[in-house]
């Protein structure tokens, strides 16, 4: 597994590691933005709530991918040993995420917990990028 | 009150928020890792070996010149 993730990033694990989570943050909070659209807490002249989900689910899903692929890489490469912190709190991320898409597809009452759960993934992404990629840039 | 624009337009342009987005993270973080690129690294090689093949040539030149002279 070590070698196919060298072999695929051409030595620069790390890298594409930093690149892929910081796209993943920004996303993560476009997402949030999108979600007070969607559900009418923000109101913007040019956007409507129709739209605003459209989008959120489409980047939802990017970020779904996107996540995926970021700890595939971090637990094939590094494992889970030496991860500390951002191990733990990155399980718990999963973990919500995980939560947050069974929510979606299961739909009904139970969808009243997804606004919550949304902003507890966006402080999640928040944490494990400042314990991984905010330390390798100098940001963490 | 100004009238939206159509559902298409307001998708497409969400959707484009989104690209841009991720253009900006790669651009920012992209800046932070600064020249890596492999055709760049291989640039910087060659200079280098340039340049020691150049310090070698005028420390050879001396010792010849040196050889001459006594």
């Amino acid at each position: 597994m070590e070698d196919l993730i060298e072999e695929l990033t051409r030595g620069n694990v790390t890298e594409v590691k930093v690149l892929l989570a910081s796209i993943v943050l920004g996303l993560a909070v476009y997402q949030v933005l999108l979600a007070a659209v969607t559900y009418g807490w923000l109101r913007l002249p040019f956007l409507e709530s129709g739209a605003a989900g459209w989008t959120h689910r489409a980047s939802g899903d990017t970020i779904l991918v996107l996540t995926v692929v970021v700890a595939i890489m971090c637990i094939g490469y590094s494992g889970f040993e030496d991860g500390g912190a951002h191990a733990v709190v990155a399980t718990i991320l999963l973990g919500v995420f995980a939560t947050k898409v069974l929510v979606v597809r299961l739909g009904g009452r139970i969808s009243r917990v997804l606004p919550l759960l949304g902003v507890s993934l966006l402080i999640l992404f928040g944490i494990t990028w400042l314990t991984s990629a905010g330390d390798f840039l100098g940001v963490g | 009150m100004a009238r939206r624009p159509p559902q298409g337009v307001q998708m497409l342009g969400s959707l484009l928020a989104a690209i841009a987005i991720v253009a900006a993270a790669i651009a920012i973080v992209t800046a932070h890792f600064g020249p890596t690129s492999s055709a760049e690294l291989d640039a910087r090689q060659e200079r280098l070996e340039q340049r020691e093949e150049n310090i070698e040539e005028l420390q050879e030149l001396e010792e010849e010149r040196r050889e001459r002279d006594r």
